[in-house]
């Protein structure tokens, strides 16, 4: 097996004077799971259908599996796709659907139902063969277009936005069953998503997109704790952002004067900064905890329960928008109350970035 | 789209535009007889296909029948359509059966139907004859156009119209006619359309004083081999076209078919 | 916005309702008794030199069972089977073309033109195609250019086919369209990234879910070419004839009426029982997918 499941090299999308995707760069290792993130509009679907082959790239190159198929058509990628819509062929049952592919691969029908029982095993349909796919749940449609693509054993999984047509309630449970789906069957997969739970839940590794472009790939502890710049930090969490000054760089870590207090942050953003350039601090809303020494404080404007944890929304002039948000253990909430004030102590750690316009 | 499948759409474009075209160059021909290509040009066939008795009198019935019929076919069809969306009432189905029922049965039928019809009761076959039997043939296409319509209207409308103290006269008035507009004017159009080109039925119902533009037409190709039809044919082409335009931009194309549901935006 | 139905203006003024539909209900009853003037007919006997029919009898459908009749029944239905074959097959390129380029101009060019000859009327589509097929005409003209010899078309079937599918073709590219329209461009996506190639994902996947819509502009192309009369007339020039010049010869050449209407209830039977057993097929397949 090659290193590399997929690999993208400086790939360019245009449409006329639009450019949808700037040279991007991106490595699926075999058996990975990696989303594409971003806003409706970031690219990450034309980076999808680039993969799959549905377009042409302007520029760059695209290997599966180390083999270039820049030019290859769609049908000849050997890839699997489940679609947002799940693209279930309406006028065939889910065994006629599952054997699909299959059956354009050349296969006989014996050998290919036999694919397509163990293909329906692994995604639990085994006895719906006959149902049609209106006939089947959400869920239930989700699952058969899983198994459709990877009867086949395709060189790459493609996921597009899958849940995004299910019940909230539903997704949950779904998304720990699709992981786990395509970890037995060991197949490198990129799925889209603009739902950063969704991101964060499953991925191996998240690219995160907007404008065309990829802004940061990392973990998802990566890309949360340390965001690469202030578009990923604003995109994936919430996140309390307050104004203050570098004191200092040394070594990896850059030191931060938020009002009184000190806070350390990853330097890579800041290099080029002068001592005492303003900066922005991105404080996660977890981190912020009632007492002192005091970072900020502000009246509490609402209490919102949200079962394991509450989140505490405080009206802070020093907050860029004026709000800061809290996360805190229901235990520490219990007596607040919209008027009260509120003084939050920080973190030692955050991420910051240079100050969008001067201050 | 690959290559060929282009090229298969232009070919079967040209098919459908080549007897137009070809009607409107040969308009031009000097010569009195049929024979492509032309040699020499002349407009003598527009001017006698403008001066001839049969075309202007033909004309002339073909507008006012079209007129009569189109906006009586349209009253009509608003009623029928009002009271089939509206209102469960005994016979409703019937109702439908006989006005949809024409778009199933051949014109000729319909027109030897009507004559015979005249013929035994003794009534005169005059322009209300040709009135009646058009309103019969696009009665449905107005029903069609106007229940579609109703049928995408949003109902709360009038439900709040109602709720606000309007009786239901005021609200058919003030609410749901105004916003029928769109589906009225289109089936009214083809309605008109519809009218000005029918020729089956009228010319088993029309007679010699009363032949509509069509029938005229008809039995001066059977007559005659010169080009005036392709003058005329020519002039009815680019009128049909420039009011395809006209209606395609105050009303669009696919709204005036009934392919799109209007007042959806 | 999907429409809300709303009942509560029926219920206040079913009156008002009714009154308002009372013209259409003449209307309707007024075709019906043209439809019963024509059955009422057939069954009447003809006296020759007179308008006025005879007695009732059923000599007017005994006499339809000769063989220059039933010939004529006959290539009625070839000739609408084959137009409504034949359109569909010119028209479903068309209707394809017009849901799948992408460019918006082409698009409302390809339409246009399919549309327009919808409104032109038989008489002038027709007198295009005598132009067209005359022995002088276009396309023999064409051919002598070419090289490629002459044709005779005119007066012949094959010129009647071409002329017929002419007329049905913008109403049945129409109809393929809109049932091409519900089907998921997804789902050919889908077929591809499944590894068939566009051909296979066609055959597969797009023409057994357009096979309603299909169903459905053939059945409009049958009635409607049945309907047909000035198309057979002046391109058949009486070498070709369907039931509708026949009805109308009879009719207006032998003052026959009774005769006629009984071809015209014989063919309205013949084209009732096609079309009854073409939404059996329609429904067949409808209750398939």
């Amino acid at each position: 097996m090659a290193v590399e499941a997929l690999r993208l090299d400086g790939v360019t999308r245009r449409f006329g004077a639009v450019t949808a995707l700037h040279g991007a760069s991106l490595v699926v290792a075999p058996g990975e799971f990696v989303t594409l993130l971003g806003p409706s509009g970031c690219g990450k679907t034309t980076l999808l259908n680039l993969v799959a082959g549905f377009q042409t790239p302007d520029e760059g190159e695209i290997f599966l599996g180390g083999e270039s198929v820049t030019r290859v058509p769609v049908w000849k990628r050997d890839i699997g796709m489940v679609f947002q819509s799940y693209a279930l062929f309406p006028h065939m049952n889910v065994a006629e659907n599952v054997a699909y592919g299959l059956r354009a691969r050349g296969m006989p029908k014996v050998e290919a139902m036999g694919r397509v029982a163990e293909a329906l095993r692994m995604v639990r349909l085994s006895g719906l063969e006959d149902r049609r796919p209106r006939q089947l749940s959400g869920g239930q449609q989700q699952r058969a277009a899983l198994a459709r693509a990877l009867v086949i054993r395709p060189r790459i999984l493609l996921l597009d936005e899958p849940f995004s047509a299910l019940d909230r309630a539903l997704r949950g449970g779904l998304q720990v069953e699709v992981r786990e789906i395509q970890r037995a069957a060991g197949v490198a997969t990129l799925f889209v998503t603009h739902d950063q739970h969704e991101a964060l839940a499953m991925s191996d590794r998240i690219a995160v997109m907007s404008g065309g472009r990829i802004h940061q790939v990392g973990t998802p502890e990566e890309v949360y704790a340390r965001p690469a710049d202030r578009f990923v930090a604003g995109f994936v969490g919430d996140a309390t952002v307050l104004r203050g000054r570098l004191r200092g760089l040394m070594g990896g870590t850059a030191g931060i004067e938020v009002g009184q207090a000190v806070l350390e942050a990853d330097a890579a953003p800041l290099r080029g900064l002068s001592q005492g350039a303003p900066v922005d601090a991105f404080l996660r809303p977890e981190t912020l905890s009632p007492g002192g020494p005091a970072l900020l404080s502000g009246e509490v404007r609402s209490v919102v329960f949200q079962g394991g944890h509450v989140d505490v929304h405080l009206a802070c002039a020093e907050a860029a928008g004026g709000r800061a948000v809290a996360r805190l253990a229901p235990m520490l909430a219990s007596g607040l109350a919209a008027g009260s004030v509120l003084e939050l102590a920080g973190p030692s750690r955050c991420a910051a970035f240079p100050a969008e316009e001067p201050a | 789209m690959s290559w060929w499948l282009r090229l298969l759409v232009l070919l079967l474009l040209a098919f459908i535009a080549m007897p137009a075209l070809v009607a409107c160059i040969v308009a031009f021909d000097a010569r009195s007889i049929l024979n492509f290509p032309p040699q020499a040009w002349s407009m003598r066939w527009f001017e006698r296909a403008m001066t001839y008795p049969d075309f202007r009198d033909g004309a002339w019935n073909s507008l006012l029948v079209m007129i009569s019929a189109s906006v009586i076919a349209t009253l009509l069809g608003a009623g029928a359509a009002l009271a089939l969306e509206k209102l469960e009432f005994r016979g409703k189905r019937t109702l439908e059966a006989l006005v949809m029922a024409p778009l199933v049965v051949p014109h000729f039928v319909v027109g030897l139907g009507f004559l015979t019809l005249f013929a035994q009761s003794g009534l005169p076959r005059g322009l209300p004859l040709l009135v009646l039997c058009h309103v019969v043939l696009v009665l449905p296409f107005v029903v069609r156009s106007v229940w579609i319509s109703l049928k995408s209207l949003d109902g709360r409308l009038e439900d709040a119209a109602l709720s606000l103290g309007a009786p239901p006269s005021r609200v058919l008035r003030q609410v749901t006619l105004p916003l029928l507009l769109p589906g009225l004017a289109g089936g009214w159009l083809f309605a008109a359309i519809l009218s000005f080109t029918e020729f089956s039925a009228s010319l088993f119902v029309s007679t010699q004083r009363t032949q509509t533009l069509p029938v005229a037409m008809y039995n001066y190709v059977r007559e005659y081999a010169d080009p005036s039809i392709a003058a005329l044919s020519a002039i009815w082409i680019v009128t049909t076209m420039l009011l395809i335009l006209a209606a395609d931009r105050w009303l669009g194309l696919s709204r005036v078919l009934g392919t799109e549901v209007p007042g959806g935006r | 916005m999907a429409g809300e139905k709303s009942t509560a203006l029926g219920q206040g003024a079913p009156g008002l309702l009714r009154g308002l539909a009372l013209p259409a209900w003449l209307c309707g009853l007024a075709f019906a008794a043209a439809l019963l003037a024509v059955f009422q007919y057939a069954l009447r006997a003809h006296v020759p030199g007179e308008l006025e029919p005879g007695g009732f009898t059923l000599q007017n459908f005994v006499a339809q069972a000769h063989p220059l009749y039933i010939g004529v029944f006959w290539d009625t239905l070839l000739l609408c089977a084959g137009t409504a074959i034949l359109s569909l097959l010119a028209g479903y390129p068309l209707a394809w073309a017009i849901l799948r380029t992408r460019s918006r101009l082409a698009r409302s060019m390809i339409l246009a033109i399919v549309i327009t000859p919808l409104f032109l009327g038989e008489i002038v589509r027709t007198y295009g195609w005598i132009v067209v097929l005359g022995n002088s005409g276009f396309l023999n003209a064409a051919l002598a250019w070419l090289g490629l010899g002459r044709a005779e078309m005119l007066f012949t079937t094959g010129g009647v086919l071409a002329a017929l599918v002419h007329v049905t073709l913008p109403i049945v590219v129409i109809m393929l369209a809109a049932g091409l329209a519900h089907i998921e461009p997804e789902l050919e996506r889908a077929a591809q990234s499944l590894g068939a190639t566009p051909a296979r994902g066609f055959f597969t996947v797009t023409l057994p879910l357009s096979l309603p819509g299909i169903l459905a502009a053939g059945t409009t192309a049958f009635a409607w070419t049945f309907s047909a009369f000035a198309t057979p007339q002046l391109v058949g020039g009486g070498k070709v004839n369907m039931i509708s010049n026949l009805v109308y010869q009879l009719g207006f050449a032998s003052f026959n009426f009774p005769f006629a209407a009984a071809l015209a209830v014989s063919g309205l039977a013949l084209t009732a029982v096609s079309l009854a057993a073409l939404s059996l097929v329609t429904r067949r397949v409808e209750q398939r997918l």
